[in-house]
């Protein structure tokens, strides 16, 4: 299989050769990433022309994550294994409007799956009150003008010099509260910190992330 | 255009993981839109949240490679046809985020005020609406046991937390009591989330409330 993935060179995806598959073999289920595999490169080549050996890595890397994050916060198993599924079905389809100069592959998918569970919760929401017209879409699927592509770009440079100073202690409180959600007395003991400084510690990482983010280049 | 307000940082996380309620993500999301400052921080949540997604502990799917590939041959299950036409939209230069929603009646609600409902059925607790006060109205003085989201559309408004233009956003909470005013010669239009217990005071809030109905 990788010898035929590495046979498929696009021009227009000439930056992003297929390195990346000389690179790694594919992951199984539990395995640390060895080495650092070209997701973005792997999404160009469904975009470019349906590769499905290259979306067998995203979606056997992918599928299980996102099943498994989602249990993390705490989704039932079924409500996860469905919006994992949707998820890469989701990746299949809108692999053309990924951005590889964007945040990464791993951000966009979590952009994926976090707005199917958003119109997942609404869509339970509404099934008590029927005959209502569908809500809109957030506009996160909008086309984007070329000035807002290129002012994006350089966000992301801008972010990611951010969170690269931004402390481990800072990066992992955040994530603890806000992505994993998790109660305030379980980042304590996970922190090996008293539970009435938890407060002060995410306010802290928080504003020192939003003045990193502020900081002129 | 200068923002001098914006949402506070844990606000702006909750929307970037999905966890606001749907019309404080609304008033976020039309903020957002037109403040790069904010929209740096979401991409910065975002970013982290796709590194807790690469960490996250892998759960085998029931599903298989196979089973999904035919679901991508099916075609979308949904015919994502003609989206369904923005109802009830006022005439108004919205933004894009606003223009896609399903508007309620515009009413008079007081002298100089009115309000119109936008419809979000999947909304939990909170409610969304647009506001339209005229020059030196003094709007709802009060306070609440929940939030309060505003972003300024147009025109302006003052209270003691300072003066708030177009794309402003104003954050209320239990904590506050504000009395704001409707400044300058021009109407102001500004989007509201509000949730919880609203206590109100004086003659435009105990106008109001029946049709604020929180
Ligand atoms: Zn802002």
């Amino acid at each position: 299989m990788n010898a035929g993935l590495r046979a498929v060179s696009r021009p227009d995806w000439s930056g992003r050769s297929s390195r990346a598959l000389r690179r790694s073999r594919p992951q199984r289920l539990g395995e640390r990433p060895k080495t650092t595999v070209d997701w973005a490169d792997l999404i160009g080549r469904v975009a470019a022309h349906g590769d499905r050996d290259a979306f067998k890595f995203l979606f056997e890397h992918f599928a299980p994550r996102v099943k498994g994050f989602l249990v993390k916060t705490g989704m039932q198993p079924d409500a996860a294994e469905e919006i994992a599924q949707s998820t890469l079905v989701a990746v299949w389809r809108k692999a053309g409007q990924f951005d590889p100069s964007s945040a990464g592959a791993a951000a966009w998918i979590f952009t994926i799956a976090r707005n199917l569970r958003i119109d997942a919760a609404r869509r339970a929401a509404r099934q008590s009150r029927a005959d209502q017209p569908t809500e809109p879409d957030d506009g996160l699927d909008a086309v984007e003008s070329p000035e807002t592509t290129m002012a994006r770009r350089d966000d992301v440079t801008r972010v990611t010099a951010a969170l690269s100073r931004l402390s481990e202690e800072q990066s992992t409180v955040i994530r603890l509260s806000f992505i994993e959600e998790r109660p305030h007395a379980e980042i304590a003991s996970a922190l090996g910190i008293p539970l009435g400084t938890v407060k002060s510690r995410i306010r802290l990482a928080m504003s020192k992330l939003r003045d990193l983010l502020d900081e002129p280049r | 255009m200068t923002i001098n307000h914006h949402p506070p940082e844990d606000l702006l996380a909750d929307f970037a993981t999905g966890s606001l309620d749907e019309a404080d993500h609304l008033v976020v999301a039309v903020h957002a839109a037109q403040c790069p400052r904010c929209s740096r921080f979401i991409q910065a949540m975002e970013h982290l949240a796709g590194a807790a997604l690469e960490e996250a502990r892998p759960i085998a799917l029931s599903g298989t490679f196979k089973a999904i590939m035919a679901r991508i041959d099916e075609g979308p299950a949904e015919p994502s046809a003609a989206a369904p036409v923005p109802a009830g939209l006022p005439d108004e230069d919205l933004p894009d985020i606003l223009r896609r929603c399903h508007f309620g009646k515009r009413r008079r609600v007081a002298p100089g005020v009115k309000l119109q409902p936008i419809i979000l059925p999947g909304a939990g607790q909170s409610r969304a609406f647009l506001l339209w006060s005229a020059p030196g109205t003094k709007m709802l003085q009060h306070s609440h046991t929940g939030t309060e989201l505003t972003c300024v559309l147009k025109g302006s408004f003052a209270h003691e937390g300072g003066h708030y233009g177009p794309g402003d956003f104003d954050f209320g909470d239990g904590e506050v009591d504000h009395q704001p005013l409707v400044g300058g010669g021009e109407p102001c239009l500004a989007l509201v989330a509000m949730s919880g217990d609203l206590k109100l005071h004086g003659w435009l809030g105990r106008l109001i409330t029946p049709f604020v109905r929180l």
